[in-house]
């Protein structure tokens, strides 16, 4: 142990001196159950506020009012040049590198966002979105343009699918990422046959995935019972064939090329010369003429794509297992499938509907969920963001930016197109729990560590970030609770566990508050044992 | 060995751990005498073996050929590049890629093995029955994440959520420590029916315990309620899963993390040059290694990985330093278990996604593929030596299922991981509860470890 190490009794001691000065006391805060889990499926974490709003409101007057709240500001960035001789130059600031060619900055400012800003529900879904549509700064390095990539999802989030779908397959950091930019045509002389990369996981991650599904989810099989493929190889040669001839879009004032050096501000242009004219076959033996533009050929793969059967249960689900529930029931997954075959208005792949449908499905609401099965494990990002929110933190997004990272969450900053986890990784043999996949028995640690540092010691202004202020914990709507240890953990019970906190764990959470001094360390030590037990990494 | 009892102990009040966990098992611990480790290398994202080990005979032509010149936008390796392996007797057929001279030092020391073409099979095939169907391709082929699931499940022709390493240690006598132990995160590899992984930091990674905590009755009260909740509202399955987890590093953390701090440890020096991501990992794993007795351990199964091979783009200058890394981290480890003299009782292994299209891709990369070579470390191994089939190196030839050099595998990871489990000590009866499919192939022993 290092003598960093924080001591919780003396800074309960000390922070106890400080405090406790008689007051009247502030009745515990009474919360719909249903509104607070609707909160914590729709935003970063429940706050007084939001759950007050849609307790006002209505759900779905809420959620309406959510899916027309426009994206947060997520900041300008310099653009910087990308190629292998792209550096920071002798003499530069040791934060060159970081501040232009990883996306900390970006993500210090989608870390304010998620804590403070408004439009929650759309940050919410772009986060799925990302985790499902990857583009990771672990190899498209200008900060600008991850930031670039994040933005497209935030106003995507709630458009028609395929109209996503394009934006993504144009942008420049997916062109860069998954190498279909400068992807061109064969070329006999040197052998070189389209790139695949993104042929092959814009159908496998992005829309369709690997086996045939039924609009509930289940495996379409043949008669002995083994998965049918959705596409063969041949198909992604197709695919990659018709994906040729696109370059970065063209800097202003450059001189257009045929492949034109990295630049990631707006969408990747065509280049027909470079694109292969011949005939293909793609998905589901969909014949691409000989002939046609670029253009043309990416447009009807697009088409053909978002048209397949598998897009609604493939991505609706994954939206579902990322905001409400890991195992969904076949009908939930059906249900939801119906509302991106048809909106009401006959519209298909409508994300805002979508959202909206699997958010007000009976089986997200309600105020208590006694299914064994029920229920999503936090991601890392939610079990800083949730605190956060509730602990009335104030924040330059620079601690939970780096926390982030040490807890392998690190957003828009995944090892591999793969996500930071598989949509079916199962901690056992039975369940399925995505987010189980980051929690093992080093990060129990590193979670608890890092949320005592959040509760304890919040670090002050990085004098190396512009702008700086640091973390700050005011204990927002617990605050007033912290001479009333009874108050305090039935208003934890109500924002935190939507109030299905047995008698027994009241009574241990209780006689942790009542084992330090009165004041902030008890409001302290009762989110800090609240916050690493097993109950709250379970969102249900 | 330095570490001694005392410190494990004396770990074990800093971190205010109950003594539970000294109980009567401790004492009963197994001899080391018989000690086996194996270290399990994942090398994620697809590494191109087609340019890890190269004919340097008359086959070199037909990988110039299909590889294409550098200068071209290609693939290929000059001859004054690579590095020879010789074998024990007789002109060198093969060699390595340039980033590794580690692992040519070590193949000619005779302690690594070079196994060819190995991949994911349902049943043994070839060119014809694969075309005509006869037997059936592994589910979704050149697919990362199902090959990587089956590379570690070593069943290609069905969804597992158990792996081979998991299953191994399912068939292992109850010890006081889990058998195995990744540092690199969960892994379907290393999830048996009844064993779980226990996960741990790399060296120099954070603490394996908690933070703040001394004797104060502060303390005391809010670790009290934090056991406490770990037993309460056991009714889902997703909270019982993260309780479970939680008591799991609790109960580990007395005992390791000293050692995972290094306390005692006396193989660190050799990994100075190795601060890489796979050396930090080993070096944790070295460290595991030299306390096995004070830890009770007499078999256990290690991962470790390193990603980033999926080199679709720019692959000669994006290879270079991973293998490089491969090539530093194994040969720190294997020089730490020869130090700690247990070379011959540990054996390293890689696996990975695939292998990699011998034709280029546009943008100087190559694309996923299906067979592939890799490597066996130790002093146990019959080193100097390859194993199984090289094959045919060219597009749409005899080994090619398609017109880009994706090779049909000759070896099945069913063979090759029987071959290890039969070394670690499974019984030849008990080998298909490891590994259900290895019945269908010819044999299940490579003959790579004697």
């Amino acid at each position: 142990m290092t003598s960093r190490v924080l001591r919780m009794a003396a800074l309960a001691a000390a922070l106890g001196a400080c405090s406790s000065q008689p007051s009247a006391p502030v009745p515990p805060l009474v919360l719909t159950p249903d509104v607070v889990r609707l909160a914590a499926q729709a935003t970063f974490g429940p706050t007084v506020a939001v759950v007050q709003d849609i307790e006002q409101r209505g759900a779905a007057a809420w959620i309406d009012a959510q899916l027309q709240t426009p994206p947060s500001d997520l900041g300008s960035y310099p653009v910087v040049a990308d190629n292998v001789n792209a550096v920071c130059p002798v003499g530069s600031a040791n934060t060159c590198y970081r501040d232009n060619f990883t996306p900390f900055l970006t993500e210090t400012a989608f870390f304010r966002n998620a804590v403070s800003g408004p439009d929650q529900l759309r940050q919410r879904v772009a986060f799925a979105l990302s985790q499902i549509l990857v583009v990771s700064g672990a190899e498209v390095r200008p900060n600008y343009a991850i930031a670039e990539y994040e933005k497209l999802l935030l106003r995507d989030a709630f458009v028609p699918f395929r109209q996503l779908l394009e934006d993504v397959t144009l942008s420049p950091a997916m062109g860069r990422y998954l190498n279909m930019v400068n992807n061109d045509k064969p070329n006999a002389a040197r052998g070189t046959e389209p790139n695949e990369n993104f042929a092959r996981e814009v159908m496998q991650l992005f829309s369709i995935g690997l086996v045939k599904l039924q609009p509930d989810g289940s495996v379409v099989t043949d008669s002995s019972g083994v998965p049918l493929p959705t596409y063969d190889q041949n198909s992604v040669i197709g695919l990659a064939h018709v994906l040729t001839g696109w370059t970065y879009p063209l800097q202003t004032g450059a001189t257009q090329k045929t492949h034109n050096p990295a630049y990631y501000l707006g969408s990747m242009v065509a280049v027909q010369s470079n694109h292969d004219p011949a005939a293909k076959v793609i998905l589901g033996g969909t014949q691409v003429p000989a002939g046609q533009t670029a253009e043309a050929d990416l447009a009807l793969a697009l088409d053909t794509i978002a048209n397949h059967p598998n897009v609604g249960p493939f991505i609706g689900k994954q939206l579902i297992q990322a905001l409400v529930t890991a195992n969904p029931s076949a009908a939930y997954v059906a249900r939801v499938s119906a509302v991106w075959a048809d909106d009401g208005h006959g519209a298909r792949g409508n994300l805002g509907a979508v959202v909206r449908a699997i958010l007000l499905d009976a089986e997200a609401r309600g105020d208590v969920k006694t299914d064994p099965s029920y229920g999503r494990v936090k991601d890392p990002v939610l079990l800083l963001t949730g605190p956060a929110r509730a602990l009335g933190v104030t924040t330059d997004g620079v601690f939970l930016a780096s926390t982030a990272a040490a807890l392998e969450q690190p957003p828009y900053l995944s090892p591999t197109v793969f996500n930071f986890y598989p949509p079916d990784y199962s901690p056992d043999s039975t369940l399925v729990s995505p987010a189980s996949a980051l929690l093992d028995s080093a990060s129990v640690f590193a979670r608890a560590n890092l949320l005592l540092r959040l509760l304890y010691s919040p670090p002050g202004p990085d004098r190396t970030v512009s702008g700086a202020t640091g973390t700050q914990v005011g204990l927002g709507d617990l605050a007033p609770y912290g001479n009333d240890s009874g108050a305090l953990v039935t208003s934890i019970d109500a924002l935190l566990y939507h109030g299905t906190l047995s008698a027994d764990a009241r009574q241990a959470i209780l006689a942790a508050v009542n084992g330090q001094g009165a004041g902030p360390s008890w409001i302290r030590a009762a989110t800090y044992v609240v916050l690493t037990s097993p109950q709250y990494q379970v969102e249900r | 060995m330095r570490i001694s009892r005392r410190d494990v102990l004396s770990g074990l009040s800093v971190i205010g751990l109950s003594a539970g966990l000294l109980g009567g098992r401790r004492s009963a611990r197994a001899s080391t005498d018989d000690y086996r480790a194996l270290v399990c290398v994942f090398l994620y994202g697809g590494n191109d073996g087609n340019n890890m080990v190269v004919p340097v005979d008359g086959r070199y032509d037909d990988y110039a050929a299909a590889r294409r010149p550098q200068a071209d936008g290609g693939l290929a390796l000059t001859p004054d590049q690579l590095l020879p392996l010789a074998p024990v007797s007789g002109a060198a057929q093969y060699g390595f890629h340039p980033s590794m001279p580690e692992l040519q030092q070590l193949w000619n020391d005779g302690a690594l093995a070079v196994l060819f073409n190995v991949g994911t099979l349902v049943a043994p095939t070839s060119k014809a029955d694969d075309a005509a169907g006869r037997v059936p391709r592994p589910e979704s082929l050149m697919s990362h994440q199902d090959q990587q699931n089956q590379w570690q499940t070593s069943l290609a022709d069905r969804p597992s959520r158990t792996g081979w390493g998991g299953r191994l240690a399912d068939e292992l006598p109850p010890a006081s420590l889990p058998p195995l132990v990744s540092v690199a995160g969960n892994a379907l590899f290393a999830l048996g029916a009844s064993s779980h992984p226990l996960a741990v930091p790399a060296a120099g990674g954070p603490a394996f315990g908690l933070s703040g905590f001394d004797s104060s009755a502060g303390s005391r009260a809010i670790r009290t309620a934090m056991d406490a909740l770990r037993g309460l509202d056991l009714d889902n399955a997703l909270v019982q899963s993260v309780a479970g987890e939680t008591a799991a590093a609790f109960a580990a953390s007395g005992a390791l993390a000293p050692v995972l701090a290094g306390t005692g440890s006396t193989t660190d020096a050799l990994f100075a040059a190795q601060s890489s991501v796979l050396g930090n990992q080993l070096l944790q794993v070295a460290r595991i290694i030299e306390a096995r007795s004070v830890l009770g351990a007499s078999r256990q199964i290690f991962f470790v990985a390193i990603g980033g091979f999926d080199t679709h783009n720019n692959q000669i200058d994006r290879q270079s330093p991973l293998l490089a890394q491969v090539s530093g981290a194994l040969a720190a480890f294997y020089s730490a278990t020869v130090q700690l003299g247990v070379a011959s009782q540990v054996t390293t292994f890689t696996l990975s996604d695939f292998g990699r299209t011998l034709a280029p891709a546009s943008g100087g990369g190559s694309d996923h593929a299906w067979g592939n070579h890799h490597l066996v470390l130790g002093g146990a191994v019959q080193g100097r030596q390859t194993y199984g089939t090289f094959p045919t190196l060219a597009l749409a030839g005899p080994d090619d299922f398609t017109a880009q050099g994706r090779w049909i595998p000759t070896t099945s990871t069913d063979q090759y991981a029987a071959t290890l489990a039969r070394w670690f000590g499974v019984a030849p009866g008990d080998l298909s509860s490891v590994l259900p499919n290895v019945g269908r192939f010819a044999t299940e022993d490579l003959g790579f470890l004697g």
